[in-house]
């Protein structure tokens, strides 16, 4: 434990035994909504093999739907809760399962994360726009405002107990489902052996989708309680789904009881922290990264997972421009930025130079994401570490700044892989969130950084020209990432760029052809950390001023989901995304206030285009265009155009040949 | 539940061996724990004498051993031909080569014949190709230890034929291959000895002409009766 500095010259106030019983119980009441909606997170997780990451968002739009019923309709208690609970929280489960997970493939732990995310997205973007947070919302606590006990002189209100026995009673409703009910059985089958489950006539899709309806009731409890006991926030009842994640990840997202055991541990924790320690200092943000700290510690603690095989994922080849084709574009993005520069100002100008700095750090996703299959969701807090030392080193926009920048990243990324060298990619994925989480509230709001008032960032300076002007700066930007984006793709050219995609297609094959995994994960985080550093450092030089706000958790959201939706294994992709987020905010002023909600839209809504094209948007129009055009405009380069094929992993042969070995 | 209890198999250098039992027997369990996949809860894994019980894959790989696997673990979104060359790379990292890649791999398309579908994207293969990919890939490392995992299935008896060929020809240089195969002709054809597992127990081992008649084998594998 970490105590504020000054606590040890202060008298320390006596802890009355009332007092205990008091945090306790909230902690127990707290650790009870966990529990509830850890429990959800970990029935539809082993029964369909893809994780929720909508979990938290579920239960976010069921709280609004109660809100909507209890208080704008003004029905009763248990109609509002039947309704919400029984009825609308089923059929958003079934209408996902059966519209987008059914059409996943489970071992694409990368396309399932991502098609998740954004539905995780698309819901928060519908309930800004059903719901502006622009008024405060209330539930109405459920017995009326003096309905609480009184034990040792401390409230207990009936919403900790209401808490704590629908915990008890999702705990032993679970239990009773699982063991004494022939389709609890059978889904518990499913976790075991889909096929024989499909072999014995249950129909593991069905058990699949049964799994999401009660996952998401459960997500939609766990969003009134949690609503009714603090408050109705978007943001923070979507970030459920980190919290009820480190609860999980005690039972690795399978054991149901430790699940339980890890929401009560978390849910004590805050109560016990939020009522002994004095938060103030740096410390005033610890509370709500303490599920975040939490996970880090589990995540440390369990044991590293096997590799595992027959979770090979059959992804489709894209085609890779060769070296002179990639200068050729690079150059024609230079010469279009020099065309088009002059017509741009103001804030047009200023937000265009922000896409394109945002394209150069997005790079790294493609690295990362594209080429490496590892999910990353701190991509923002790597941009506002690059400013921030841009801020710091770069005194007069001195260029060292940037390399500087880099480095560091290089080393931040090689340290952020070290835990994550023990993880799936799920769990990565998940741990980064939670880190990007834990950088905006531990250090990107801390006073010093940017937290109380606009960090000044000077505008880099190269010797002998200046880029004070923002058409200046978006040809040098245009240059930078052209540059940069030709090495990333001379890097998938190489054999680390050929290694890298091998062990993405199977971990496995390359360990067992003596690649050291661990190895070849530090390098890549490395790097492509540092072109997030170097990127996030350009992004800050040309805002010039930036706050915390910039560097929203939230944010890397949204630049992976349209990196991946332009295609993630396409630099290009990286230029287009930071510019469609840069330009949308733009966008935002013609359109009513209701309809604010713009980037959620465009990147939660977006990403189903990946379901019809995996590659995403640009690999398919070039193949289009490829098709079409005659071959003299493309200039096809670069070997054959690879057969694209979709093919089902060829099992049935296998079963021939098991057949004729048991005839012979 | 105990897939492999108190199992102890050899494969000898210059020697192709066989691996046979029913599904279920535990033979790619038994391939998982030697390479390393799987931890076995006792026992150990000795190669060249050394253990190597405690060492990591890519460890275990690096001595010289490579694998091929039932349910294929190809390098999907490249050719052939890149799936060849990068493991050669892969084996550059952590062996001196004296031949660049490059020219192993083509070696190695030739003598796998490979060379028609080299520029072929791997996940378009029928399987008995796609196996045969996934034995040029182990053997760019030149594994001294080749464990191959239902290698036959997908292939015609012509194929079957050269590719027993094939492996005949890889054990007289002197690799050890253990050969887990449902594909009875190729197993009697291919090895010199022979070890037949059931249920995770071995019940059998010996020359193909001891096993053909050993009545035990043939309860556990071909599901006759034993005779009183």
């Amino acid at each position: 434990m970490v105590f504020p500095a000054g606590t040890s010259s202060e008298p320390r106030t006596r802890i009355t035994l009332g007092e205990f019983i008091g945090l306790t119980i909230a902690g127990l009441a707290l650790g009870a909504i966990y529990a509830i909606a850890a429990s959800g997170l970990v029935v539809t997780y082993t029964t369909s093999r893809v994780f929720n990451l909508a979990h938290g968002a579920i239960g976010m739009v069921m709280a609004f739907v109660y809100w909507q019923l209890r208080v704008e309709q003004h029905w009763n208690a248990p109609l509002a809760l039947f309704v919400a609970l029984l009825l609308v929280a089923p059929a958003i489960g079934l209408i996902i399962e059966a519209t987008l997970i059914r059409r996943l493939n489970p071992n694409d732990t990368g396309m399932a994360l991502v098609v998740t995310l954004a539905v995780m997205v698309a819901l928060m973007g519908i309930a800004f726009t059903l719901w502006p947070q622009t008024k405060g919302r209330l539930l109405p606590v459920f017995f009326g405002p003096n309905a609480h006990l009184s034990v040792a002189g401390q409230l207990i209100t009936y919403e900790e107990l209401i808490s704590i026995a629908l915990a008890v009673a999702t705990a032993v409703g679970l239990r009773l489902f699982f063991f004494n009910t022939r389709i609890g059985i059978a889904m518990r089958g499913v976790v075991d052996d889909r096929q024989l489950m499909s072999m014995n006539g249950r129909s593991p899709a069905m058990l699949s989708a049964l799994s999401w309806a009660i996952g998401a009731a459960l997500g939609g409890l766990a969003g009134i309680l949690t609503a009714s006991t603090y408050q109705l926030d978007i943001i923070n009842l979507t970030l459920l789904v980190l919290n009820s994640f480190a609860a999980a990840m005690l039972g690795r997202l399978r054991n149901l009881i430790l699940t339980f055991v890890g929401a009560i541990v978390l849910g004590l924790l805050d109560a016990y922290v939020v009522g002994y320690l004095k938060l103030t200092g740096w410390l005033v943000h610890l509370r709500p990264v303490l599920p975040t700290l939490f996970l880090f510690v589990v995540l440390i603690a369990l044991p590293a997972v096997h590799l595992r095989s027959g979770t090979a994922v059959i992804s489709r080849a894209i085609r890779i421009p060769a070296g002179a084709r990639s200068l050729g574009n690079g150059a024609a993005l230079v010469v279009l930025a020099i065309v088009v520069a002059p017509f741009l100002h103001g804030t047009v100008l200023g937000n265009v130079n922000a896409g394109v700095a945002l394209g150069i750090g997005a790079l790294s996703i493609v690295l990362l994401c594209g080429y490496g299959g590892y999910v990353s969701l701190a991509q923002y807090a790597f941009f506002g570490f690059g400013a921030w030392l841009f801020s710091e080193v770069g005194h007069g926009g001195n260029p060292v700044g940037l390399l500087v920048a880099a480095a560091a990243g290089a080393v931040l990324g090689a340290i952020v892989a070290l835990p994550a060298l023990r993880l799936r990619g799920l769990e990565l994925a998940l741990s980064t969130l939670a880190f990007g989480q834990l950088a905006y509230y531990m250090f990107f709001l801390q006073p010093e950084v940017m937290g109380r008032s606009d960090l000044a960032i000077p505008r880099l300076h190269l010797p002998g020209i200046s880029l004070e002007s923002g058409d200046r700066n978006l040809i040098f930007l245009s240059i930078v990432f052209a540059l940069a984006s030709a090495g990333v793709l001379a890097l998938r050219r190489s054999r680390f760029g050929r290694i890298l995609v091998a062990s993405k297609d199977s971990q496995v094959a390359v360990a067992t052809l003596g690649l050291n995994l661990r190895l070849s994960k530090i390098l890549l985080f490395a790097l492509a950390t540092a072109l997030a550093t170097f990127g996030g450092a350009l992004y800050g030089s040309t805002q010039r001023l930036v706050t915390a706000d910039n560097f929203q958790y939230v944010s890397s959201l949204f630049i992976v989901l349209i990196v991946y939706v332009y295609g993630v294994s396409t630099p290009g992709a990286a230029l287009a995304g930071g510019l469609s987020l840069a330009i949308a905010p733009l966008l935002a002023v013609h359109i009513p206030v209701r309809f604010q909600a713009v980037t959620y839209f465009m990147t939660g809504f977006g990403a189903f285009v990946l379901l019809g094209r995996p590659t995403g948007i640009i690999p398919a129009v070039s193949e289009w265009l490829h098709d079409r055009l005659p071959r003299r405009v493309m200039g096809h380069t670069g070997g054959p155009p690879p057969v694209v094929v979709p093919r089902e992993p060829s099992r049935p042969t296998v079963e021939v040949s098991r057949a004729a070995a048991s005839d012979a | 539940m105990t897939a492999l209890d108190a199992v102890s198999i050899g494969a000898e250098e210059a020697m192709v061996t066989g691996l046979i039992g029913p599904n279920g027997a535990g033979k790619t369990t038994l391939f998982n724990v030697i390479t390393g996949l799987q931890a076995p809860s006792g026992g150990r894994v000795l190669f060249d004498d050394d253990d190597v019980t405690g060492l990591s894959v890519h460890r275990r790989a690096q001595l010289g051993l490579a694998r091929t696997f039932q349910r294929l673990e190809l390098f999907g979104s490249m050719t052939v031909r890149e799936n060849v060359q990068t493991a050669a790379e892969i084996c550059e990292l952590w062996s001196r080569q004296e031949t660049p890649a490059r020219t192993r791999t083509e070696e190695i398309l030739d003598r796998v014949g490979l060379r028609a579908v080299a520029d072929t994207a791997a996940h378009t293969l029928p399987t008995g190709l796609a196996r045969l990919t996934e034995l040029g890939r182990a053997l760019a490392t030149s594994p001294r230890l080749l464990l191959l995992d239902e290698p036959g299935s997908g292939l015609d008896s012509a194929e079957s034929e050269e590719f027993a060929a094939l492996l005949a020809d890889l054990a007289s240089e002197g690799a050890a291959i253990l050969l887990v195969e449902h594909d009875m002709d190729l197993v009697m054809q291919a090895c010199a000895q022979i070890h037949v597992l059931d249920f995770g127990v071995h019940i059998a081992s010996g020359a193909p002409d001891q096993i053909r008649s050993d009545a035990e084998v043939r309860r556990a594998y071909l599901g006759e009766p034993v005779e009183a």
